[in-house]
């Protein structure tokens, strides 16, 4: 190479990828990012052609992603490599990496932001860490498969789904002790703080609808159907109404969680899972997980008007938003909202 | 391409609805409803494979056979049996039956001890975003792996003794990759799922890797006398590269079955001085009476007939029933 060529070239590659940059940044704002959970990558859709635009890389088995407590950025658990990518939350920008996050399958902010906590799905363990530098605060090893996760209003305690072993389990979040394990029914996935702590939601995918639990000592207080293989949830927004993913069934119902019945349903084939609502609060997009496609439903009409195919095993989805609060605590506007499975849902792999 | 694609997931999802979520679902089990749907997956690549071989692959042994029709034809039936069963997920259901929770098990502990796996990514940290280079390198990996698995079922007895059924076939053809021992195939794939787990290739990357490598090792047992070429049979194991190794021993070469081991990419037998490119065709089959028996047996009966010979190895030589020859392995 000519003495002098290479800075020249270094230049010209910097130059070439802030231009890239800079014009990746503004096209991925309004965006909708959903995680092609056995394709490695996840894919960008314009939300008004409601096209894939581009298809990115990301880690091995992309499952859930979350807003951080500040709404800034968005976090990508990927669950083979062991690491969180962290992107731009308005611009879907790549950030950094961090690394040696065990297996985070499913991933939450407490609602006051001082913890961090991953289930480890496939290694059934439990990791508390202090959000602020995801330092790990405990590491607890519980049988059964881990899979979703609530939080109390107060930041204290997490409640988490064993699917496999059908239980739930509430772990002190400042000293990691259990503080009680309970069965509660085939296959508990998807599980919900109702507002001001009342109950806790737990969604039976080895059944046909929810129980509902007292948060004190995890007593079982009521049963409620909503359609085979009951899964995840998604808040309306109201503090009261919550869309609920009912994966065999191939139906999106939407429970009263204040009355607990369920109040409307649309028929969303393949497989439904994880949900997000449009920022103007119009759309509801639910990942059709064998289908390889994103539905959207009009929730005024509880109708499907669009379905966009997208990779492989479609599981987390996350509505970029320019100039918008965070998306976990921007759920129901009304009582402590519990993020975990319900900002952005999850599901068995 | 979009159209091929939603006409596969409409199978698949067909499939998945009408015959195993009822059963998974009234089984209660499903917590393994994701897997059981990838499962339908495995399956259709299975017949898709079947139908790459049996059409694809079978044209050219037809049109431009190595070895004439003849009396041995009748021995290829039992090969289409093990290619069935293998194919369609069978065999391999019940090994990862098996071998799942222990493997998983021991990635827990390891875990529980702070050890993660490496994976390449981790070492170059640019191959995250390089799925199919990646994907390549995990190829090479785990053919490394398999080279030396199959150097061991060649070199210790008692494993020769299980493996010996595969050469045993005289009539190699595009069926013949599939005809194995169960325990072989226990055995072998829990030798390489603990080293993919050790380098890091993970269960996706394992069923490509799988899918695509058995594809070529069932077109590198073709009837035929063919290569990729001067070149490209140095990256690719094709028939004549293969044939060699199923090649039956004779006084003139009594070892010439102990070269070309590599399942697909023939440079471990470069590296490690076992290759042979010398464009010879010889007969196949195994020089012991004993082995040469399975053929005419039916898929039972051979692997009844294995077994015997694999609890006969690996019992103390002092307490064996003196009535049958002993196995030698080829390598002796």
């Amino acid at each position: 190479m000519v003495q002098g060529a290479r800075p020249v070239l270094n230049k010209l590659a910097f130059a070439a990828a802030a231009l890239a940059l800079s014009l990746v940044g503004p096209a991925m704002a309004n965006n909708v990012l959903v995680l092609n959970s056995e394709e490695a990558s996840y894919s960008v859709i314009d939300r008004a052609t409601r096209a894939e635009i581009q298809r990115l890389p990301v880690g091995r088995e992309p499952h859930h992603l979350i807003s951080t407590p500040d709404g800034k950025e968005v976090l990508i658990g990927s669950t083979v490599t062991n690491e969180l990518l962290v992107l731009d939350s308005k611009t879907g920008e790549k950030k950094r990496v961090i690394r040696d996050i065990i297996d985070p399958y499913h991933l939450a902010f407490s609602p006051d932001g001082k913890w961090f906590v991953t289930v480890a799905y496939r290694l059934d363990h439990v990791d508390i860490f202090h959000a602020d530098g995801f330092k790990l605060a405990g590491r607890i090893f519980i049988d059964g498969m881990p899979s979703h996760m609530a939080f109390d209003g107060a930041s204290k305690t997490v409640y988490i789904t064993l699917q496999q072993s059908g239980r739930v389990v509430a772990f002190d979040l400042a000293t990691q002790a259990i503080k009680w394990n309970v069965p509660v029914g085939n296959a508990p996935a998807g599980i919900i703080m109702v507002p001001e702590d009342k109950r806790l939601v737990v969604a039976l995918t080895g059944e046909d609808g929810v129980v509902t639990l007292d948060p004190k000592d995890g007593s079982m207080t009521g049963r409620l159907q909503t359609g085979k293989a009951a899964h995840n949830f998604w808040p309306k927004g109201d503090g009261r109404h919550w869309f609920l993913s009912n994966r065999v069934e191939g139906l999106v119902s939407v429970l009263d969680a204040q009355d607990m019945k369920v109040v409307a349903s649309v028929k969303i084939p393949g497989g439904p899972d994880c949900m997000a609502i449009s920022p103007d609060g119009k759309e509801l997009w639910v990942t059709q997980r064998f289908l390889r496609r994103v539905a959207i439903v009009d929730i005024d009409t509880m109708k499907v008007i669009g379905s966009i195919p997208v990779g492989k095993s479609p599981h987390g989805v996350f509505m970029l938003q320019p100039n918008a609060p965070p998306q976990a605590s921007s759920a129901p506007s009304k009582g402590p909202v519990v993020p975990a499975s319900a900002d952005q849902p999850a599901t068995k792999r | 391409m979009r159209g091929l694609t939603d006409l596969w997931i409409t199978v698949q999802n067909w499939i998945f609805e009408t015959f195993v979520t009822p059963v998974i679902y009234w089984l209660g089990q499903m917590a393994w409803y994701e897997p059981a749907y990838n499962a339908v997956e495995f399956f259709m690549l299975g017949v898709l494979q079947i139908a790459v071989i049996a059409l694809g692959m079978r044209f050219f042994e037809r049109r431009w056979p190595l070895e004439k029709s003849g009396a041995d034809d009748r021995l290829v039936g039992v090969d289409r049996v093990y290619t069935v069963l293998n194919k369609l997920g069978v065999i391999p259901l019940a090994i990862f039956a098996i071998t799942y929770p222990v493997t998983t098990q021991l990635e827990v502990v390891m875990r529980g001890w702070g050890y993660a796996p490496p994976r390449l990514e981790t070492v170059v940290p640019w191959l995250r975003d390089q799925v199919f280079l990646s994907f390549l390198l995990y190829f090479f990996l785990y053919d490394f792996a398999a080279y030396w698995l199959h150097r061991a079922q060649h070199g210790l007895a008692w494993w020769w003794s299980l493996h010996s059924l595969h050469h045993s076939q005289r009539r190699v053809t595009v069926w013949t990759d599939d005809r194995n021992h169960v325990l072989d195939d226990l055995i072998v794939t829990f030798a390489l799922v603990l080293f993919s787990q050790l380098v890091g290739v993970q269960p996706g990357e394992y069923v490509s890797i799988l899918m695509v490598g058995r594809l070529i090792e069932s077109w590198s047992h073709a009837n035929v006398d063919m290569s990729f070429g001067r070149i490209g049979e140095k990256l690719i194991v094709g028939p004549r590269f293969h044939r060699l190794h199923h090649a039956l021993a004779n006084p003139d070469e009594p070892h010439i079955h102990d070269h070309n081991y590599a399942p697909v990419f023939p440079i471990w037998d470069i590296l490690f001085g076992t290759a042979v490119f010398d464009g010879k065709t010889r007969p196949t089959g195994v020089d012991d009476a004993t082995v040469d028996a399975d053929n005419g047996k039916g898929w039972i009966a051979q692997q009844v007939a294995v077994f015997g010979r694999f609890l006969r190895a690996v019992t103390p030589r002092a307490l064996r029933a003196p009535v049958q020859p002993g196995l030698r392995p080829p390598a002796e």
